[in-house]
């Protein structure tokens, strides 16, 4: 009886620190289908992230998430890692020579070295993953003091984090996009700071990942 | 003696890593050697036999990087992953590939082509200074083809570009390292997909 207390107990405290220690974060989601889905289990699907854009690019940790949240539980998808993909395919699929339109994939199937290393993978849907996290609305500030007899710190911080990807799904059969998923998550983070600093991190990219791979999943599987 | 410091909390960690890693490296220029691994490309070959000769200036290829007071911050050698790269690249695209020391062993190896690559221009953008969350790598080329006795075929410019973004944990080298080795793999890529378009090599292709 007293055992059990003790694991009630101590899932209850890792509960409430993690409750304490999350920041606040809300996710949206929307969807926009415009056509039938569904896969087969011989069937893959590859993750891969623009890179075009001049200021951004999407990170490949992000992608890499999504494709490892997609692979995994329930209804589980092949995915194919997205840089064993891009060195399979060299160099169709290099930031200046990757298709931006379903028009230019049609092209680049039209390449047979191109269809048959698709068929080798098994590829059935390339999903395109755009966008990037950004910290805005900084706040507050700490003060360190640090002397022979000690230190500690005094002060308050807080920041935002947005989130947002937009994830454009195109289907290798019929080479037209089937659908864009969109996540946008937003997340305020604090650090209180009495002696010692008390991260409060909103995990703002993270639920952003859980959310859109969840959906992408469903997406696929044509639910 | 006391010691105070206000600091930006999302700046404090970035603060202490830095300071850690300035304690690690000494005052002084910072070498990067370039290193990756560069795929074979998948496209059609050309039937075609070409020699490749890599000139001392292009092994040697190093960049230099000032800092905004004028002192040597990073030196790029880059050289050797230019060659590298080319070795993988040029027997994709091509049925016969043999590397020459010297531009007069063109006539003994029996080749239709000898290509030279150079470097012309390399740049290299830091987000220090362009406050971009961005590290860059611009590099232009001049390839040359000629025949194996010397003969113009063609002479153009290529230009690659690659780039990487800032993380918290990585270090400014292994970062230039990286869109070093993207803007490498960009110069394959359109280097194996441009060739037989440039016009002059286009012509010559059609005399053959």
């Amino acid at each position: 009886m007293i055992e059990l207390f003790n694991q009630w107990h101590g899932r209850t405290v890792r509960g409430v620190l993690l409750a304490v220690l999350a920041g606040c974060t809300s996710t949206t989601v929307d969807e926009f289908r415009q056509g039938e889905t569904g896969i087969a289990s011989d069937e893959a699907v590859v993750i891969l992230g623009r890179r075009q854009a001049s200021d951004y690019e999407t990170r490949s940790e992000f992608v890499q998430c999504v494709g490892d949240r997609m692979a995994r539980g329930e209804g589980a998808i092949n995915v194919v890692p997205e840089q064993e993909f891009v060195d399979a395919m060299f160099p169709w699929f290099e930031p200046r020579t990757a298709p931006l339109r379903t028009r230019d994939l049609e092209q680049l199937m039209a390449e047979n070295v191109v269809a048959e290393k698709m068929s080798e993978f098994g590829i059935r849907y390339i999903v395109w993953l755009d966008g990037f996290t950004e910290t805005t609305d900084r706040q507050g500030s700490i003060s360190c003091t640090i002397g022979p007899g000690g230190g500690g710190c005094f002060g308050f911080g807080t920041w935002e984090d947005d989130a947002n990807y937009d994830a454009r799904v195109w289907d290798v059969g019929s080479l037209t996009n089937v659908g864009t998923i969109s996540a946008d998550a937003t997340g305020q983070s604090y650090l209180p700071a009495l002696v010692v600093p008390i991260p409060l991190i909103a995990r703002v990219e993270s639920n952003a990942c859980d959310r859109l791979a969840a959906q992408l999943k469903e997406f696929v599987i044509g639910n | 003696m006391k010691l105070f410091v206000e600091i930006h909390p999302v700046l404090l960690a970035r603060a202490f890593l830095a300071s850690f890693l300035l304690a690690l490296v000494s005052c002084g220029v910072s070498t990067v050697t370039i290193e990756g691994s560069f795929p074979t490309p998948n496209i059609s070959k050309l039937p075609l036999s070409v020699a490749v000769y890599y000139d001392q200036s292009l092994q040697d290829f190093a960049y230099m990087e000032y800092s905004e007071t004028g002192s040597e911050e990073f030196n790029v050698q880059s050289g050797q992953s230019h060659i590298a790269l080319f070795n993988a690249v040029l027997p994709a695209m091509f049925d016969d590939v043999v590397v020459i020391d010297s531009l007069d062993d063109a006539v003994a190896a029996e080749v239709d082509a000898v290509f030279t690559p150079l470097i012309e221009e390399f740049q290299l953008a830091l987000p220090t200074k362009t406050k971009l969350d961005v590290y860059e790598v611009w590099i232009k080329y001049n390839m040359r083809l000629v025949t194996a006795e010397g003969d113009y075929i063609a002479d153009w410019v290529l230009t690659s570009y690659g780039k990487t973004p800032t993380e918290t944990f990585r270090s400014t080298e292994s970062a230039i390292n990286d869109a070093a080795v993207v803007a490498l793999r960009d110069l394959a890529s359109s280097f194996s997909l441009s060739f037989a378009q440039v016009p002059e090599v286009r012509d010559w292709l059609a005399q053959l």
